[in-house]
């Protein structure tokens, strides 16, 4: 009998160890509107790290998907909770696109923040004061700058093009053996239009800058109908992976990537190790992806400390350079200080940071952007 | 029928409360949100006037992918009714017990895996350089260079016809399996070949059941996402992509749910051919 | 001389062979293909088959952080619970649309099959917003209703036909003998109908676990549904972690289909569509 009650004192004990932490944990909820790799990087090596830094916290992370839907379904989120009247909202940490990312503040959102966490001071770059036209300052943190580029296997393409006008000759001459993921299916496609565009529509700064024209898009009648003729000697693909995929598996010999993408993937054995990558003349766009944290987050001060975290230089220079291959987004002499030199001269061996300052482009601005997608739908592909 | 004076079954209030519940859950779940799509798709967001202006820029953005989601889901219904009757039939007709029993374990398979499962694996499967490619290349069947990619349109129609054609054989080889069997014996012993007997006095008998399979099946698939932005998501594509992009990509809710009412519309049209036509077979039959 | 109904029988073999190896490899080639998925380690063209094997992925897949049995489980509860809720309304309706006398009955069935025939996308984006109010988005309680308004066609219709099925003259002489509507209803009709329910029941656990619009919408981010990770992890070009999804997400179908088989015969659902 005794050994009995002692059994009930034990089980009931350790139920109580066991579930008393468990519902006393804070709940930090991350929506990731990018790549599985970026859910990744926080489920595998942000969450436990700051897990571990303030215990009784539990990161948890969503993953809404890559490109503008993604982020399209964490502002949805939020402007549902914003309109149905709610004081406190169920996400604490955004990792948003641009676009998006300057919606959410338009439409106020997220919180004005940075000047409160000490790392805010440590970012330079443009893309953190506006966001594709929209002034964002203040209410975002890059999370790292990511860039497109094109891959070939040198093994069957020994004399890459270097500029969109080579591109087209060359896919003359190799019908079907480039292949991109349209616009509908992922940014890597998308950024190769707009770099199209910027080539072609004759007006690449007024795109990227503003101010917006209504009336300029008719005259993009030429590159849209040139591009649906370059259409018809190319290969289309599943998406951003889809073009890693179909490099991988031979059924094209060049298309456009994400650099990071492409470094995870030969790092994970899924691309072979011989493919190169080669940023196009006059330019292909890139993009940072945003930290933000909603104006009615039930964990500001959590959310704040998490985002001071993630763009601290360690972290850029471990997490962001090292384990997954993406460009830092604070300032990069921060970062480099804290690295490996092999490591820093491994992700610019293809794409040097010359190439880089020259031929790394913003996207458009909004309005801009939505044309040129609209163009395309429009005029290439019905 | 012999009891039109026992009264069986629920009178007309008892019958409407019985119904009551599930038609609310409908009316909450699916007709409230349905008339926020119509608003959305007919109302001017700056105005608030009725317009048809997002019905315009649909056809004007999307007439190909209008055309070509009709056809791939009318080519792909027709395939799965081929490959149904022929299956079933030969499950209901076949002498050879081994195969009939081998056939009844095979058909069935992909009927138990999900719609974003089998996209999933023809996605692999249907690459140029896919399985698919691989052994029949690997087989001798095919030369290597000759090897295409699938997916296409083509890969939409494959993974429809694989994952829908289960569903359909197993309602009618049902049908079929309880039809009356004399009638199907003295076919064949007037000496009339199976595939006679199968078109002339099977399939009849069980096409109420076929429609009914069928119309499910095309409806599912006007309203599958997964499979076509799995598979090809490119130029033309489905309207399903099309919607998703719309919102995604514009936050445009008004051309997306233009899109939404036309493929409803498509749903219709067959739904009210269907509807009139067992209208008229039960009419008839009283 | 060899005859010819010898000849005409190794022809007839020779065909039945074909067809149904052409259809074993047609339905278990692109399955075989996940199989080796989710054991590839490293693959890539031009090798026919993966360099290296192994469960690297598979660790991956089970790891603490990682969410796969987690949304496994919550796949499971959804469905269970969503067929607990369709059936709960849609034996009434399918007994009072086969045998009351209903105004604009076809009316009726046919309203059943909207959510199926509008596009998911775009009702679900308004039922997401619609829900926030209720406070529903993100509970169990609200996926289980969208995943219900999905089935509800098959659960409906399926309910339907089974009651049709059931020959009016037997109830009839249960109520002749004295027995109340309930009576009649509860111990001849609804038994004899059981099998095309556990039908309905069926299909609508399936559409449960293969629906991904809704719970994307409604349920993200605290309800993570299996689907919901395979698409995420497929879109990605993960082919071993969606493989090793869809593996785990075929578990519960294929055991279900076992389990059924015992006591669903094939000639029961000739009564669907009656």
């Amino acid at each position: 009998m005794l050994t009995n009650k002692r059994l009930v004192m034990a089980l009931s004990t350790a139920a109580l160890v066991v579930s008393a932490p468990a519902s006393a944990q804070t709940v930090l909820n991350v929506a990731s509107g990018g790549s599985q790799n970026m859910v990744e990087y926080i489920t595998d090596y942000l969450g436990p790290m700051f897990e571990k830094q303030n215990p009784g916290v539990k990161v948890r992370v969503t993953g809404t998907g890559p490109g503008d839907a993604g982020s399209q379904k964490i502002l949805e989120k939020l402007e549902a909770q914003s309109a149905a009247g709610k004081e406190v909202w169920d996400l604490d940490v955004v990792v948003a696109a641009q676009k998006k990312t300057g919606e959410m503040v338009e439409k106020g959102l997220l919180a004005n923040y940075r000047s409160e966490i000490s790392t805010g001071k440590l970012v330079t770059r443009d893309t953190a004061k506006t966001a594709l036209g929209v002034n964002v300052d203040g209410y975002v943190m890059p999370m790292f700058h990511s860039q497109t580029a094109i891959a070939y296997n040198p093994d069957v393409v020994s004399d890459p093009p270097t500029s969109y006008d080579e591109l087209r000759a060359w896919t003359e001459k190799h019908p079907k053996a480039f292949g991109y993921n349209g616009i509908k299916n992922g940014m890597s496609g998308l950024a190769f239009v707009v770099g199209w565009m910027y080539a072609y529509s004759g007006d690449a700064a007024t795109i990227q800058n503003g101010p917006y024209d209504p009336a300029k898009k008719a005259g993009w009648s030429k590159p849209l109908a040139d591009l649906k003729d370059f259409n018809k000697n190319i290969s289309f693909t599943p998406g951003n992976a889809g073009t890693l995929d179909m490099l991988n598996r031979g059924e094209i010999v060049m298309g456009p990537v994400w650099v990071d993408m492409f470094y995870s993937w030969q790092a994970d054995g899924r691309v072979s190790p011989n493919l190169k990558l080669k940023l196009l003349s006059p330019g292909m766009p890139g993009q940072p992806y945003y930290y933000g944290t909603p104006t009615k987050a039930e964990n500001k001060e959590l959310a704040k400390k998490f985002i001071e975290l993630a763009t601290s230089p360690k972290v850029q220079a471990e997490g962001i350079v090292n384990k997954f291959n993406w460009y830092p987004g604070i300032d990069a002499n921060h970062v480099e200080a804290a690295l490996d030199k092999a490591v820093w001269k491994k992700l610019f061996t293809d794409v040097t940071p010359a190439d880089l300052a020259a031929k790394g482009k913003p996207f458009p601005i909004a309005p801009y952007f939505d044309d040129i997608k609209e163009g395309y739908e429009k005029q290439v592909s019905n | 029928m012999s009891n039109e004076t026992i009264s069986v079954g629920p009178g007309r209030t008892t019958a409407l409360l019985l119904v009551a519940p599930s038609l609310l859950m409908i009316g909450f779940l699916f007709l409230y949100p349905f008339a926020y799509s119509v608003l959305s798709a007919f109302v001017d967001n700056g105005t608030g006037d009725w317009h048809v202006a997002n019905f315009i820029k649909a056809v004007d953005f999307y007439s190909n992918d209008i055309l070509f989601t009709i056809i791939i889901v009318l080519l792909s219904t027709v395939l799965i009714g081929f490959f149904a009757i022929a299956i079933a039939g030969y499950l209901t007709l076949g002498e050879n017990r081994f195969a009939v029993s081998l056939l009844r374990w095979l058909y069935r398979w992909p009927l138990f895996i999900p719609f974003i499962v089998s996209a999933q694996l023809m996605r692999t499967f249907l690459a140029k350089n896919g399985m698919m490619n691989n052994m029949l290349v690997g087989s001798g069947l095919m030369e290597p260079l000759s090897a295409v990619s699938f997916l296409d349109w083509r890969g939409i129609v494959i993974t429809f016809v694989w994952k829908q054609t289960p569903f359909v054989t197993l309602l009618v080889a049902g049908a079929m399996a309880s039809l009356d069997r004399t009638t199907i014996e003295a076919g064949r012993n007037l000496g009339a070949s199976r595939l006679r007997v199968l078109i002339e006095l099977v399939v009849p008998q069980v096409a109420t059941t076929l429609m009914v399979g069928l119309i499910l099946s095309y409806v599912v698939m006007l309203s599958v996402l997964s499979v076509p932005l799995m598979i090809n998501a490119q130029s033309p594509t489905m309207l399903t992509v099309d919607m998703a992009w719309r919102i995604n990509s514009y936050g445009d809710y008004g051309i997306a749910n233009a899109l939404g009412i036309m493929s409803y519309l498509f749903t219709g049209i067959v739904a009210w051919f269907y509807l009139r036509q067992s209208l008229k077979e039960k009419g008839a039959m009283k | 001389m060899i005859p010819s109904d010898i000849v005409a029988r190794s022809l007839a073999l020779a065909a039945r062979v074909l067809a149904i190896g052409g259809l074993a490899f047609v339905i278990f080639g692109p399955i075989t293909n996940m199989l080796l998925w989710s054991v590839a380690e490293v693959w890539y063209y031009p090798h026919k088959l993966p360099l290296e094997w192994g469960f690297a992925f598979w660790e991956r897949v089970f790891r603490p952080q990682g969410n796969a049995m987690e949304s496994l489980f919550s796949s499971i509860s959804i469905a269970l619970l969503t067929v607990v809720v369709s059936l709960t309304v849609a034996i009434p309706a399918g007994y009072a649309l086969a045998r009351g006398r209903l105004p604009m009955r076809y009316l009726i069935m046919l309203l059943f099959l909207l959510p199926q025939a509008f596009p998911a996308v775009a009702v679900h984006m308004n039922v997401a917003r619609i829900f926030y109010g209720w406070s529903l988005t993100g509970t169990t309680t609200g996926v289980v209703l969208v995943h219900a308004s999905q089935g509800m066609v098959f659960a409906v219709w399926i309910a339907t036909a089974a009651f049709s099925a059931v020959d009016g003259e037997l109830e009839a002489a249960a109520r002749n003998i004295g027995a109340s509507r309930w009576q009649a209803f509860r111990d001849v009709t609804l038994p004899l109908a059981l099998p095309g329910i556990l039908a309905s029941a069926i299909f609508v656990f399936l559409i449960s676990m293969d629906e991904f619009t809704g719970t994307y919408f409604v349920g993200a981010p605290d309800i993570i549904t299996l689907p919901m990770l395979l698409f995420t992890s497929s879109m990605e070009g993960n082919y071993q972690i969606a493989s090793i999804s869809s593996l785990i997400l075929l578990v519960p179908s294929v055991a279900f289909m076992f389990v059924i088989e015992r006591f669903l015969k094939a000639d029961v659902l000739a009564k669907v569509g009656g």
